[in-house]
Formats: structure tokens, sequence, C-alpha cells
């Protein structure tokens, strides 16, 4: 891979993400009267009070460039404000708590999938028009027709509330805390199952249906006909020259949904009150807490960004054609 | 992976397309192609069950009074809260006594409307961005697609999420544009603005394409001007790609319509599936095993979104000239 392929992806996911941060400093300032707003919600302030607190916050500069040049440098350091809802608490701190049970949940789930969905659709592609390739297309067209918490709540009506097997929701009992340690992490476990399941059950289509259709197009190249002119055995064609192969687009869409694991699966994290960062993106939204929710895009784009990034150069790596 | 962001779209449906009389000696003239295109679908069992679902669900939200009367509210709610389904309600009641099946059939007005609406922003906006940036090139195509490309790598919902609220701060909550109330055309608007890029990539291919050709040519030399050669010449050689992306597109508007109004976006008094199953949850019905407060709005989200998937993979097959020739 060339030098100038790497220089150029790599300028451009930083071009990306600073438009990103400029884009997140004008959404909010798009509002009407924020972020005065918010101060004027007190009838008793004076006319000096809000005076000096606009000074101190810059509110008295101009948009551009000073009050953009401040919230790009604050926001590079690392400062993405404090949060409303949270009673002052840094942006930083309230996404800090939740992110690993969102990393957790949705990093299983991913794993989970991406085996499931890719041996489900390479199987289905190679014996295409088969039964096992039209239930399994079938179920993966439907599955990836709901939403997660469609998913959700039909497994809490019957796991949580009528077979009582799980827990209908959060992330550990309240108040078992003082059994143990090997007991709390299976609490946390049966809280895990159900929300593991349905994110898992959403990903699933989207990954076997496009290594169906890529298995199908590898399915038709030389290389496979010749292989099995060879005399090889079907299965060892469709592992050892087929499947390799076939996973070459699914990389650039593993890479990608990887850096969606951070944002969480909102509505499955609702369903299951599950204590991540779609919840918290959810609660901040109706408290119409901004800050938060701008920390919360912020982060995301970021990680997305990089994901497209690791995605461009290992397909670099991986299909050299692209690369030159 | 919460919206319908990668590629399935493009994929197969799940039966082989039969042939079609492909190589027909005469070139067929505008309404014969029409008739090939009809065919080639009908022979598509899966686009065809698709197509019949979406037939069922637009006559149900054309004229949901005829069939369960006008919307029940909190005052006209016939039943008592939480009933299980029975003759008097065939689906059960909702928290407020209302009777799902009412709810349900009227919810395919809205859900539908706001995805008809949401898919015409996105289509018209990646159409005209497909087309200018394709037929016009240079510096004009390379800034378009910059921002295309911005736009296909932001995490797109949790950017519909910061905008709406955002908007109806703006706008005001309490506003009607059109006779539409503010909350609902604002998640309309929403959508179109953070899915029109996928659209507008996909024209553009085509156009860069169409444009090589020998009539496009013609009309230059004859001294035909920008904007109607691309009116004229272009547009009609994309509209079926056009066509197929609409449909892929509405799946994927009801898709984020539904989801968007289950995390308290939605219009309470303008109940579609997903406010319905936003209210189901706020109500505890999960947990209350109350399964006809879920099971009908989520059966008719995922009918409609899978039929418009169907529809729209099959429609992509037959008239896509890339993914069409790929087999």
């Amino acid at each position: 891979m060339s030098a100038r392929f790497l220089v150029r992806k790599v300028a451009q996911s930083a071009l990306t993400i600073f438009a990103i941060v400029i884009l997140n400093f004008f959404l909010f300032r798009m509002m009407p009267g924020s972020p005065e707003r918010v101060l004027l919600r007190n009838p008793n302030l004076s006319q000096r009070v809000i005076e000096e607190t606009r000074k101190r916050w810059g509110l008295d500069k101009p948009l551009i460039p000073d009050q953009l040049v401040a919230y790009v440098q604050s926001t590079f350091r690392g400062d993405l404000g404090y949060s409303l809802k949270f009673r002052g608490k840094p942006v930083t701190e309230v996404i800090g708590e939740r992110f690993w049970p969102t990393v957790i949940l949705i990093g299983l789930a991913e794993a989970l999938a991406i085996t499931a969905g890719l041996l489900i659709g390479a199987y289905a592609g190679w014996r295409r028009g088969g039964a096992f390739d039209r239930a399994g297309n079938g179920m993966s067209l439907i599955l990836y027709s709901m939403p997660y918490f469609v998913i959700g709540m039909p497994l809490i009506i019957i796991f949580a509330a009528g077979l009582g097997w799980f827990p209908t929701s959060g992330m550990t009992t309240s108040g078992g805390g003082s059994a143990g340690g090997i007991s709390v992490f299976f609490d946390f476990l049966r809280h895990l199952v159900l929300p593991l399941a349905t994110v898992t059950l959403g990903l699933i289509g989207g990954y076997s249906i496009l290594m169906r259709s890529s298995i199908i197009e590898t399915r038709a190249e030389d290389y496979v006909t010749t292989a099995r002119a060879k005399g090889i055995t079907d299965g060892r064609v469709l592992r050892t020259h087929a499947f390799p192969n076939a996973m070459l687009p699914m990389v650039t869409l593993i890479a990608i949904n990887l850096g969606y694991v951070v944002g969480g699966a909102i509505t499955a994290e609702v369903v299951f009150n599950w204590p991540g960062i779609g919840t918290l993106t959810v609660d901040a939204l109706s408290a119409r807490d901004y800050p938060v929710l701008q920390g919360i895009f912020l982060l995301l784009s970021v990680c997305v960004v990089v994901a497209n990034l690791v995605a461009d150069i290992l397909y670099g790596f991986l299909d050299p054609r692209v690369a030159s | 992976m919460t919206i319908v962001t990668t590629d399935p779209a493009r994929s197969p449906g799940p039966r082989g397309e039969p042939g079609g009389p492909r190589g027909t000696a005469i070139r067929p003239s505008r309404l014969r192609g029409l008739r090939e295109t009809v065919g080639r679908f009908i022979a598509r069992t899966d686009g065809l069950a698709g197509a019949v679902i979406l037939a069922v669900f637009t006559v149900l939200a054309l004229m949901p009074e005829l069939f369960v009367g006008p919307l029940e509210t909190v005052v006209s709610a016939t039943g008592a809260s939480l009933e299980p389904p029975s003759a008097a309600h065939l689906l059960g009641t909702d928290e407020l006594g209302r009777d799902m099946l009412n709810l349900t059939v009227h919810g395919a007005r809205i859900s539908m409307t706001i995805g008809l609406l949401a898919t015409i922003i996105t289509i018209a906006v990646g159409a005209v961005v497909g087309i200018v940036a394709g037929y016009i090139g240079g510096k004009l195509d390379i800034g378009l697609m910059r921002v295309t490309d911005f736009f296909l790598v932001l995490p797109t919902f949790v950017l519909a999420i910061i905008l709406a609220p955002i908007l109806l701060d703006i706008i005001g909550a309490e506003a009607e544009i059109l006779g539409i109330r503010a909350t609902l055309l604002v998640i309309v608007v929403v959508i179109g603005l953070t899915s029109w890029a996928t659209t507008s990539r996909v024209i553009r291919s085509q156009v860069l394409s169409v444009k090589e050709r020998m009539f496009v040519d013609r009309a230059r030399v004859i001294g035909t001007g920008g904007a109607r050669t691309m009116r004229r010449h272009i547009l009609p050689n994309v509209v079926n790609l056009i066509v197929a992306q609409a449909v892929l597109t509405f799946a994927v508007a009801v898709f984020t319509e539904t989801t968007l109004a289950f995390i308290g976006l939605g219009d309470p008094f303008a109940p579609s599936w997903g406010q319905i199953l936003s209210a189901a949850q706020a109500a505890g019905a999960p947990g209350l095993r109350a399964w006809w407060y879920i099971a009908p709005p989520a059966v008719c989200v995922v009918l409609v979104v899978l039929a418009f998937t169907l529809v729209g993979n099959a429609l992509d097959d037959i008239l896509n000239p890339k993914s069409g020739g790929r087999r």
C-alpha cells in the first residue's frame, strides 16, 4: 500500500472530524435564545448579573470567530461542557459512566452476530435456492425488518414476565451487592441474556444477507470453477476458496459497524433499561440536556470516522487494487 | 447499527430472477419496456408478495374510518384499561381503554404518511444532488460528493435524535404547517435530511454513464441548455433507478419513524405504530404480559418494512443495470 493512500485517508478523516466539531457548534447555536435562555429561566436575575455571566461565559464576544475558536479549542482539550440534567457534572464523566455497559453488551452481540451471520449467509448463498437458503434468508430478511424493541418486547413477555427465567430490566439486582463476588457476576449474566439476545438477533440479518450475496458473487468466479475442476470437495471449495474471498466486503461492514458499538443499540437499551449510552441518549433527549447529546454525537461520530478509516486501510491491505 | 445503513438493500431477493425476454430483436418501445418490467416483476414471487401486503396497507391507510370508525381518543375510548382480546375488542385495549384494532388501523395512515413524505424529501434531494453533480461534474461534483460522503459517514440516527428537538424548539411544537402538526413534520424533515446521501451516490454513478451516450451529445450540439438536458434527457434515463431507490427508502423511512417515535419523538395525538409501541413501553405492557398491546403495531411495522424491502429488491434487480447485470 502506498504511503500516499494512507496519508490521504488519514487527512480526509481528520478533516471530517473537524467538520463534525464545527457542525456540532452551529447545531446547538441554532436554537433560539440559547444558551442565554437557560439563564433567563430565573426571573429574579438582575440585568447586571446577566451581563456579568454573559461576559464570564464569553457570550458577549461575536459568534465567529471568538466563540467558535473557544469551542473548538476546549473540545480538542477534552472539555465537553457540563450536563444540565445531572446538576452540572462534566459531560465526559456522565458519558464515561455509561461507556462500559454499552461496550460489553454491543461488543458481545456483535461478536455473536458476526459469527452466526457469516456462517448462515455463506451456507445459504452456497446452496442458493435450497431449503436452508430459503429458511435462512427469509428469517434474515424478517429480522432485518425488526427494530430492536420489536425483538426485545416479546422476549420480555415470554422469558421474563411469563416464564420468569430472567429479570425484566436493569443490569444488576439492587440491594444484592452483599452476597459476594461470584453471585454478583451470575446476577449480571442473568440480566445480560435477554438484551444480548435482542441485539444479536437484530444484527444477524444484516450480516447474513450481505454475506449471502457476496458468496453468490464469488461462486461465479473463475477460480472457484478451477478449484472445482481440480476435484476438491465441495465443502473445501467453500471453506478455502470462496469464503475468504467473499469476506472482503464483509470486512468493511464489520469495521464500520464496530464504530457504532459505543452508540449502543438505543431502543434495545431502553426496553431493558440497560444503563448504557443508549438510555443516556434518550434520558438526555427527554430532559433536553443538549451538552450531553452533543457529547454523545461527537464521541459516536469520531468512533465512526475512525472505524471508516480502519475499514479503508484494511481494505487497502486485503485488496491492493483499491490502494493503488 | 440501528438504522438500515448497510447495503443488503442491494442484495438479491430470496429467489433467483428468471431471465425474461431480454434478447428481443426489436428495441422495445417505452410501453413495451414497461410491460416487460411488469412481467418480470410478477415472475418474482417475493416482490409480488410484498406488493400485495403493501396494497392491503395502502387501502387501510387511505380509509381507516371505513373499517374501524373514527380514531378513538381518551374521551371516546370504548373499553376498560388493558382488556385482553374479546369479541367486543378483537385485539384488546390499551391502558386508556382504546380499542387496539382501531388504533392499529389508524396507525397505518400515520406511519405510511410520514414514510411517504420522508421518502419524497429524501429522493428529491438525493436525485437533484446526484443528477447535478454527475452531469455538471468538475469542481461542483467534487464539492457535492464531499458533502455526500460527510453525510454517509455521520451517525445519522443520532443526528436525527439531536436535530428533532432543535427544530421543534425553532418552529414551536404547537405550530401547524399545511395542516400537518410540527412534531410529525420535524420527523419527516429529519429523516429526509439524514438519508438522502445514499440515493445521490447511486444516481450520480448512473448519470455518469448516461451522459456519455450519443443522444446527450446530440442535444448539446443542437444547443440545448444544461437544465433542459438534465430534465429532458438525463432524468428519464435514471427514473428507473429513482423508483427502485424510492421503494427501498420507504422501508428505511418507516423503520426510522417507528424508532424515533419509540424513543419519545412522536406525536401522542397522532399515534403511529412506533408511537403506540412507545406508549406500550411507558405503560409497562411487556412486564404486564399485555401482548395484545404490542403485537398488532409490531407485526404491522415488520410487515410493511419487509414488504417494501422485498418490492425494492425486486425492482432494483430488474431496473438497476448494475445489480441486474451481475447475474
